[in-house]
């Protein structure tokens, strides 16, 4: 069963994220950042470690507007699982719906072939890829404050913007070969 | 005061680190209240031995209660050097409790017959257990009260620990321990580490244990964080599960000490992909060893995070359920086998 973007009513004044993370640290911290920022929108978190989500749930679980999966490129476990999900998502996510959300990407002991590989399975989905820093309040913050502002046009909440747009704008493109080779 | 007195208080004093000194030394009641009174804690380590020799030959201290001062220190500090838990089977009809003073009697006597060139202390401690201090020699050398065996029994059990024994005497120990107990025999139970109230805790079942029950405790008791109402975990039944059978497994609140778990397998290679190794007939032999600061507490957290499979696998959940950390698996029985440990 997966998860279907337009199977349910929208509700006014609504928001709904959906965090995916195969450790479940961050996403917690996350959430509380979300929820506090917000004040004009209800916002609802919805916190899994990986997809598909349990059955149970489906009837309570409201529309969900946009769903991000959160990587952390100190662990092969983490983009494996991230990746195993994507396939749980029904095609019509992926038109402005889905957010990748990077942790780690500044550490110097980072594997760089992790990074290339997320990088290209979001450019080949259209989709944003945000790098974050998990570790400051700061840094929780900016992410939140990021992941809302993509969450309110998906949920189209923003005047003449639509997901699809936005996503379309801020999507991961791949470098180019030379690029590679004046960063090395 | 004789020579190798001497020698020996600077060797134990050597021991006890600074620290510990002045509390080990009062308890140790041999100096007088003016001479405790007239020695600095604060001096470098190797003067104040020289002080406290001094103090000590003007007492004129015998062995005895010399190495008293050695063996206060190891009951506050019980924690060095590895502890090895036995058990006394075979109980006779008449023994179901010994008796403090008929037991050190009776210890004594059946060891000083076994062996008789020993050195024997025993001591009651406030938990009602008896510690027993051994210091073992043969029939050219007095006993060596430089590595003394510690035998800690508590009275109502038939659980004993011991330290320091070599293999050599380790006979000899068991039958002045069976003889002295009624007991018909003793085993050793796989069950070692160091810290000795972990042993304790482990094997009397001290700690805190949680039983399956059909309904468990409603969610928000134990979770009270997530207490905002606009998030939520979709998991969360699962995880509530695998906490559950995590403290179903180990145990809930702070779990005894151990520090490493030895499974020694005799099974056959069962790996489909690696054809040289699979295909033998001899089983093939290996040693897991898992190793950690505190082990129980790092398993638990493994299945409650989810790392590991839950339900919580019998070869892991047996290390609380029996009591032990040294197993040996063989492939005919599920069950896991009981065969001699390493050896002491």
């Amino acid at each position: 069963m997966s998860l279907k973007p337009y199977s349910k009513l929208p509700e006014l004044n609504t928001a709904n994220v959906l965090l995916v993370e195969n450790e479940e640290e961050f996403h917690k911290k996350l959430s509380e950042a979300i929820v506090r920022q917000e004040n004009n929108v209800n916002v609802t978190v919805r916190l899994a470690r990986c997809l598909p989500l349990p059955v149970e749930n489906a009837e309570s679980r409201p529309r969900i507007d946009l769903v991000v999966f959160i990587v952390h490129l100190r662990s092969e476990q983490s983009l494996l699982s991230a990746e195993a999900s994507l396939k749980h998502l029904d095609s019509g996510y992926f038109l402005g719906k889905v957010c990748f959300l990077v942790t780690g990407a500044r550490s110097g002991t980072v594997c760089y072939e992790r990074l290339a590989s997320i990088r290209k399975t979001a450019a080949s989905l259209n989709c944003p890829l945000l790098m974050t820093e998990d570790k400051t309040t700061e840094g929780v913050h900016t992410a939140a404050q990021r992941v809302l502002n993509i969450l309110k046009v998906s949920a189209g909440l923003v005047p003449m913007a639509s997901g699809l747009y936005l996503s379309t704008l801020i999507r991961c493109t791949m470098p180019t070969d030379s690029d590679w080779q004046n960063q090395d | 005061m004789d020579d190798s007195v001497k020698q020996l208080l600077r060797q134990i004093i050597r021991k006890i680190p600074s620290s510990k000194l002045q509390s080990t030394l009062t308890k140790w009641d041999h100096l007088s209240k003016r001479q405790f009174r007239s020695l600095d804690f604060t001096q470098p380590k190797w003067l104040f031995c020289e002080n406290l020799l001094s103090l000590c030959e003007e007492n004129d201290l015998t062995v005895k209660q010399v190495t008293e001062l050695d063996m206060l220190y190891h009951i506050e500090h019980p924690n060095q050097g590895t502890w090895y838990a036995c058990q006394l089977v075979d109980a006779e009809e008449e023994t179901l409790s010994s008796e403090l003073v008929h037991f050190r009697e009776s210890f004594k006597k059946h060891l000083k017959f076994l062996i008789s060139h020993v050195a024997v202390k025993t001591k009651k401690n406030d938990d009602d257990s008896i510690w027993i201090r051994i210091a073992w020699g043969d029939n050219f050398t007095r006993p060596n009260h430089l590595k003394p065996s510690y035998v800690v029994h508590h009275l109502q059990t038939p659980y004993v620990f011991v330290s320091g024994l070599t293999a050599k005497y380790k006979p000899l120990l068991h039958q002045a321990l069976v003889l002295s107990t009624r007991y018909g025999s003793i085993t050793d139970v796989h069950l070692s580490g160091r810290c000795l109230s972990a042993l304790r805790d482990l094997l009397m079942r001290q700690y805190k244990q949680v039983f399956p029950t059909k309904y468990p405790r409603p969610l928000q008791e134990r979770n009270p964080l997530l207490s905002n109402p606009n998030i939520e975990n979709e998991h969360m039944k699962h995880t509530e599960n695998r906490l559950q059978m995590a403290a179903e497994a180990f145990g809930d609140g702070a779990l005894p000490k151990l520090e490493t778990a030895v499974y020694k397998l005799q099974t056959k290679y069962r790996d489909n992909g690696n054809e040289m190794l699979s295909g033998r007939e001899e089983p093939f032999r290996g040693v897991v060893r898992f190793t950690s600061s505190n082990l129980l507490e790092s398993l638990k957290s493994c299945v409650s995070s989810g790392m590991a499979s839950a339900p919580v696998t019998p070869l892991l959940s047996s290390i609380t359920q029996k009591g032990r950390n040294y197993f040996v698996i063989t492939d005919k029985a599920p069950e896991i086998s009981h065969t001699p440990g390493p050896k002491m």
